[in-house]
């Protein structure tokens, strides 16, 4: 057996531990508990306020578009940290290249403000 | 740290695709800053922005050497070329496009739909597919693909208070974005087997042959199945209908067309440099792909009530026919012809397609409707729409002295050629196919020229729009000289001749 | 260096978003079972990044920084869909989605 995989060897002695453990404790308490089933036991919550409604809640949509612009713009940073890490290697080529990126990036930003996203209605 | 030396750069070569970019940001600007009554000007710029990327594919075609290295430098050389394969298909591409713009100006403005987004995402839709057709690359495959589907999904939803157009776009994007996700899979099976992302160096190392050929074949046919999707060949077709019938007319058009061609293209490329020796996987993948496709398209097309539906699988079906050339590839030296096939079918298709949208926007315009029914009697009130309809529902009915014809003639003769149990039974069925095709082609002739006028009808002379009859012309002039002179596209076959198209 | 762990983690992951496509109705669970496909085929282009690392290509992790770049254009498309969809009939279940058929 490799070293590499010995020290996985590790994880499972500590797999197995926590498993035995977790039955343990369990199993016992499972055995020495009474058991008086009701119905309010099955309350999502067994105490204060019933819950009403969906799971799902609505938020404004507003946070949507935000999102959505952060997102697109966020992810475009993926391109230019690698870029960043090596300015120098890269020279003016890199920069003539991240120049035509960022400004294909501030014509959406142009679009976004035109259209009126950045405005909070 | 490696050293880093600038990617030479063949401006001319890439001109097209320049000229396509700085198009879109212009069709941007333009929409931002002019008022709401003069947005149709961005289909006028978007017009001219696509016959100005022509010209220096034009300019290349005559002046240009047999290959042209786009980015050439340390380790990207032969990622990206134009060749002549790659110059055909742009202007395919190109054209179409500017065909749908020709489709579009009306139905858009008139529907109150938004303008400027609309061609913006158009014209990037075409530089998605022009980039397709110089792509050598997984990863420039895989960013063309998504380049010109991204747009085509906001598209196909463009009707947004439309439940059928919502519905459209949402099964479109869901099965093409998931069909992607499972070629990119495969797509990453393959540089792991090769080592690299270029296409010639994984033609190399998928040899169906040693200890990886399990991982070779589940890579081949996921990628495979990945465009499957994209073309709409059965079993992977299911969305295609819906989305056509959803979708407003000119998108459908568009979709059927330039989206399919590219499909196909991306297919193609894949197929001829990534997997030339891989044949025993990907021929009867393909050929199963190609049977299938042809024969459910064509059954149910049969009993359609709407046109654009009818249409739809129709186009289905006519895929079946550039699979059943494209399986045959490397069979017997039919390489070549198939080749050839394939890229005559598409032009040809196109042009044919193209028209018959055309015809089906300009009746709607008068009935609202695109039942079959409703073209009852067309040629009492509308001759010329009719004569233009028979003429593109016959060519795609594949007629003798129409294009169709010959698309279908290069599509048999690559299956004839490449000969064996294979090539044999597939010309077989795909006749066939051919036969049972016209079927639903004739109902709806008989329907505009023997049929009453439907109860109620306005009968009054229709009014055609210029830019309607302009792309009228273009595409009913291509279907009758493709057909009558095949000479002149088959020029443009042999220009695509393999050995300069791919191993450049 | 053993690659063979995460090609298994990306076939797992891989499994795991073609299950959720297929049996999940919620076209937002849907459309994050796809975004697990994707991420799958990151793990495996990294994986064979680094196996193919000493030949001096990196293709993998540039191929890796696409998709990251496509996958948000794609969610950003795929969420104003699902929007779209439930402002005209307020419920996102793709089973709803049954205004054509033949």
């Amino acid at each position: 057996m490799s070293d590499f995989l010995r020290d996985y060897l590790n994880v499972v002695w500590f797999a197995a531990i926590a498993l035995v453990l977790a039955s343990l404790l369990l199993g016992i308490s499972a055995i020495i508990r009474p058991n008086k089933p009701s119905a309010e036991k099955n309350i999502a919550y067994e105490s204060g306020v019933n819950p009403v409604g969906d799971g799902w809640s609505q938020s404004q949509v507003r946070y949507y578009i935000f999102a959505l612009l952060f997102v697109v713009f966020d992810v475009e940073a993926v391109f230019i940290f690698p870029w960043a890490t090596r300015l120098e290697t890269y020279g003016t080529f890199g920069l003539v290249e991240m120049g035509i990126f960022v400004f294909v990036l501030l014509l959406g930003l142009v679009y976004a403000w035109r259209k009126g996203v950045l405005r909070w209605v | 740290m490696i050293a880093f030396s600038a990617p030479i750069v063949d401006y001319h070569a890439l001109a097209p695709e320049l000229v396509l970019a700085a198009g879109i940001c212009l069709v941007l600007l333009v929409d931002l800053f002019v008022p709401a009554h003069r947005r149709w000007i961005t289909g006028t710029i978007s017009g001219l922005v696509l016959l100005g990327a022509l010209l220096p594919v034009v300019t290349l075609a005559v002046l240009g050497g047999d290959v042209r290295d786009v980015l050439s430098g340390d380790g990207i050389s032969g990622r990206y070329v134009v060749d002549n394969f790659a110059l055909v298909l742009k202007a395919l591409f190109l054209l179409s496009g500017y065909v749908v713009v020709l489709l579009s100006t009306n139905e858009i403005e008139d529907g109150g739909y938004y303008q400027g987004e609309y061609y913006v995402l158009l014209l990037s839709s075409v530089l998605g597919m022009v980039m397709m057709a110089s792509s050598r690359d997984l990863v420039s495959v895989f960013v063309a693909l998504e380049f010109l589907s991204i747009p085509a999904y906001m598209m196909a939803a463009w009707k947004k208070r439309d439940r059928k157009s919502n519905e459209a776009g949402v099964k479109y994007y869901l099965l093409g974005v998931f069909a992607s996700a499972v070629m990119l899979y495969g797509m990453s099976l393959l540089y792991g087997i090769a080592g690299s992302t270029k296409l010639s160096v994984i033609g190399e190392k998928i040899t169906l042959s040693g200890p990886r050929t399990g991982i070779e074949v589940i890579a081949v046919v996921f990628v495979i199945v990945g465009f499957s999707f994209k073309v709409s060949a059965v079993p992977f077709h299911t969305w295609a209908p819906d989305t056509y019938e959803g979708a407003p007319t000119p998108v459908t058009a568009f979709l059927s067309v330039a989206s399919k061609a590219a499909g196909f293209v991306g297919l193609m490329i894949m197929v001829y440099l990534a997997f030339p020796l891989a044949r025993d996987v990907y021929r009867p993948f393909l050929w199963v792909l190609a049977a299938l496709t042809m024969t459910v398209g064509n059954l149910v097309a049969l009993k359609q009530k709407n046109l654009v539906r009818m249409l739809a699988y129709s186009s289905v079906s006519q895929g079946g026919f550039i699979l059943m050339a494209l399986a045959m590839a490397f069979t017997n030296g039919s390489e070549e012809s198939s080749l050839r096939a394939i890229i005559v079918y598409l032009i040809i298709y196109a042009a044919t397609n193209l028209g018959a949208f055309a015809v089906v926007i300009a009746v709607a315009r008068r009935t609202k409707s695109a039942e079959i029914s409703s073209y009852g009697g067309l040629f009492n009130y509308a001759p010329g729409l009719t004569v233009m309809m028979t003429l593109f529902l016959a060519s795609l009915a594949g007629i003798p002295p129409l294009g169709g014809w010959y698309a279908k003639f290069g599509a048999f003769r690559a299956a004839v050629d490449a000969g064996g149990g294979w090539g044999y039974t597939i010309a077989i069925v795909g006749a066939a196919n051919a036969v049972v095709a016209t079927a639903y082609y004739i109902t709806v002739m008989r329907e505009m020229w023997m049929k009453p006028v439907p109860e109620g009808a306005d009968t009054s002379a229709v009014k055609v729009p210029a830019s309607l009859v302009a792309a009228l012309t273009i595409t009913g002039l291509a279907t009758l000289a493709f057909g009558v002179v095949p000479g002149i596209i088959a020029k443009v076959g042999s220009l695509t001749d393999l050995t300069g198209a791919f191993h450049g | 260096m053993l690659i063979n762990n995460f090609l298994v983690l990306g076939a797992v992951l891989f499994c795991i978003g073609v299950y959720g496509v297929i049996v999940r109705k919620n076209a937002v669970l849907v459309l994050m079972s796809i975004e697990l496909i994707l991420n799958s085929v990151n793990i495996n282009l990294l994986a064979f990044d680094r196996l193919w690392a000493e030949s001096g290509n990196n293709d993998g992790s540039v191929f890796a920084l696409y998709i990251i770049a496509v996958a948000a254009a794609e969610v950003g498309v795929g969420l104003a869909l699902v929007l779209l969809i439930f402002r005209n009939r307020k419920t996102i279940a793709l089973d709803d989605l049954s205004e054509m058929k033949g």
